[in-house]
């Protein structure tokens, strides 16, 4: 990350003064969870993504890759959750490059508490990390402010109570993978049912020292009910003033690129750049 | 007094069809009631991705020329059109460099996927939080109107000339509901070998 | 109390802008000029904080002259206007902006075509048929509304220019002392000769 930009402040603070609020941000809203269980550790989130009451995601994604075998679950500001566990991410690849070493779960947790806290709090990410590394299975939590934990369940977000509720009545130690999974699950979903910051459905990853396993979608409480008739307009219910249509062949006057699609295979279009 | 979002007024809002996408948005510019004018559009031709922004007109107006500059060097650079998902990334990167300045602005993308002809929309925060949505994405001022029109209105596999009806009736009744936004629309519908760009009547109040 | 208006037609940009300099409530000057000829068809007028709307139309002025004398070129309205956004936007982002409102009238010399652009000082851009900044918004868009088309001659569009600043006369509780017009052509910017001696009276 080439560092931030700092240009627009001045005016804001000005327009701020004048009586203007600071914007919304997308947050998560959210309930994250971890538990580890014999063998490996797993992490859960629920997929609401709401921008002040509104739900502005029914179905986002917050649970992050970092490396194949360390994962992250985000709550806060749903930006900086993306941002900062795609910084670590890349820097992470880049210090098991240069180590040689499969990357581990404490160092993925150092470099998060210390580039939260350089941001004194105002990066608003607060994260579950966990992952297996050579040292065995880990989980973690760490606070936008830079604090972090090291427990055996854990839980965040504005889900955290109606999720801990489930952990502290049925955790019990030494779980089984099955066990860890659908006790996760039951505290997504009491977090899901009972926290309006929370919603939709349960993202599970699983992670052992073989493999990490990502359930995305694992259990869907809350699928629509199918609309039984629908409002489907007849063509020419909108009255249209005017109308011009660009065709392709039209385009390629002014734009010369072209697709190679003659059999002979250019080595940068093996580069699967764009998925 | 109000948020730099809702100081000029405006919408947007894009849908995923069968084999299509639409997107669209009001033609209204204000300054808080007194509107300056009624031919302001905030739909933005990248190639053939269409990026839809709203809130403060400045910020519109710096996003969309920084936008056109990155893109014009993406293409140089890779000699190739740049593609919505990759536009949507420059999009967000753009937005996120600016953490703690933002630029007052909720984008909205839609475009074809070029190599396999996939409808691709998403959304935006101010700060450049993607929104992957498979149905639809709202913004501006008439962004929580156009959400229960939209959830109303869309289903799955609309083909182009339903897809037109169903987007503009959603935007057409959401801003109705709007003080700020109104006064005329403009769609586009993209498919895959040509794009249909219409001017839609709207109220005038 | 400051005026700006901008009315286009078939073939002209009309730019009428207030003649009173004020410094709170005291008038200095009576025949105040707020415009700027940015180039041969391009004419700016301001308003706003006293030091900076003079500040900025100068800088503006010599950076579009400049750019002609090193690329031998003549930038046109459209180019013109979105230069001048620019300038506005990146002084938005600096420790002091400039707090100017902008009318920038100009008639592309090719096409012959008249233009008339309308920023604030936010640098929101918006390219209008007609246009005005202050209280000229209240009073005249309206009027605007009702009689302006776009292909109107140049005697019709001094026409409802009478019909604004008669209203303005009418309404506003402070005398601007009169208005200057000056008026875009393909032939070049001249200033009119506009009388507007008659007193005014609210019914």
């Amino acid at each position: 990350m080439g560092g931030f930009d700092f240009s627009n402040h001045s005016r804001n603070a000005a327009l701020h003064a004048q009586g203007f609020p600071l914007p919304t941000a997308t947050s998560t809203g959210t309930t994250i969870v971890g538990c580890l269980f014999d063998g490996g550790v797993v992490i859960a989130a629920d997929t609401r993504a709401t921008s002040g009451p509104i739900v502005a995601d029914k179905n986002c994604e917050k649970l992050h890759f970092i490396t194949p075998q360390i994962w992250c679950a985000g709550a806060g500001t749903a930006a900086d959750t993306e941002f900062t566990t795609s910084l670590i991410s890349s820097n992470l690849e880049l210090h098991s490059l240069s180590t040689g070493r499969q990357p581990r779960v404490v160092t993925c947790m150092t470099m998060l508490k210390q580039h939260l806290f350089r941001y004194q709090g105002h990066i608003g990410a607060y994260l579950v990390v966990a992952g297996c590394d050579p040292t065995g299975a880990h989980l973690f939590t760490v606070h936008a402010h830079g604090s972090t934990d090291k427990l055996p369940y854990v839980t965040m977000g504005s889900g955290s109570l109606a999720a801990m509720s489930v952990f502290e009545t049925a955790w019990k130690g030494n779980m089984t993978r099955q066990g860890a999974v659908d006790l996760c699950s039951e505290a997504i979903k009491a977090g899901i049912f009972n926290d309006l910051g929370s919603g939709s459905n349960v993202d599970v990853c699983i992670i052992t020292p073989e493999k990490a396993t990502l359930l995305r979608n694992h259990i869907t409480p809350n699928e629509r009910e199918k609309k039984m008739r629908d409002y489907r307009f007849k063509k020419g219910t909108t009255a249209v003033l005017n109308q011009k249509i660009i065709t392709r062949a039209d385009i390629s006057k002014y734009v010369t690129v072209h697709e190679l699609d003659d059999g002979t295979p250019v080595a940068a279009e093996k580069m699967d750049v764009d998925t | 007094m109000s948020s730099p979002f809702s100081i000029n007024g405006g919408a947007a809002v894009a849908m995923v069809g069968k084999d299509c996408v639409a997107i669209a948005c009001d033609l209204r510019l204000g300054l808080q009631s007194l509107t300056v004018s009624n031919n302001y559009p905030k739909i933005f031709p990248y190639g053939d991705v269409y990026l839809g922004l709203t809130g403060l007109a400045t910020d519109i107006s710096t996003v969309s020329d920084l936008l056109r500059y990155k893109v014009n060097m993406y293409r140089l650079r890779e000699e190739r059109a740049i593609s919505p998902q990759t536009l949507a990334n420059l999009v967000s990167s753009s937005l996120y460099e600016r953490r703690f300045g933002p630029y007052f602005v909720s984008p909205v993308i839609a475009g074809l996927n070029h190599k396999d002809g996939k409808p691709f929309i998403c959304g935006f925060d101010s700060i450049g939080c993607i929104d992957f949505a498979k149905d639809f994405i709202v913004s501006g001022t008439a962004s929580d109107q156009l959400f229960g029109m939209c959830e109303g209105l869309w289903e799955p596999d609309l083909g182009p000339d339903e897809l037109f009806e169903t987007i503009s009736q959603a935007l057409l009744s959401a801003v109705d509901r709007d003080a700020l936004s109104g006064w005329g629309a403009h769609v586009y519908i993209i498919e895959k070998d040509k794009v249909t760009k219409r001017l839609l009547k709207g109220r005038q109040d | 109390m400051e005026v700006l208006l901008g009315i286009t037609g078939k073939d002209f940009t009309i730019i009428c802008a207030s003649k009173a300099a004020m410094r709170g409530a005291t008038i200095l000057k009576a025949s105040d000029d707020k415009t700027r000829n940015l180039n041969k068809h391009n004419l700016m007028a301001y308003s706003g904080e006293a030091g900076d709307t003079t500040q900025f139309a100068e800088y503006v002025q010599a950076n579009v002259q400049l750019y002609s004398m090193r690329s031998g070129t003549h930038l046109g309205p459209d180019a013109v206007a979105n230069f001048v956004r620019g300038e506005v936007a990146k002084a938005l982002r600096s420790r002091r902006p400039y707090n100017v409102n902008l009318l920038l009238g100009g008639v592309d010399p090719t096409t012959g075509k008249p233009s008339l652009y309308w920023c604030d000082y936010l640098a929101a851009l918006a390219k209008l048929p007609y246009a005005a900044h202050g209280y000229a918004q209240y009073y005249c868009l309206s009027i605007l509304d009702k009689h302006h088309h776009p292909d109107i001659e140049l005697d019709q569009g001094l026409k409802i220019l009478r019909m604004c600043t008669d209203e303005l006369k009418r309404r506003l509780p402070i005398d601007f002392k009169g208005v200057l017009v000056k008026i875009i052509t393909k032939d070049g910017i001249r200033e009119h000769d506009y009388v507007d001696d008659k007193q005014i009276l609210p019914a």
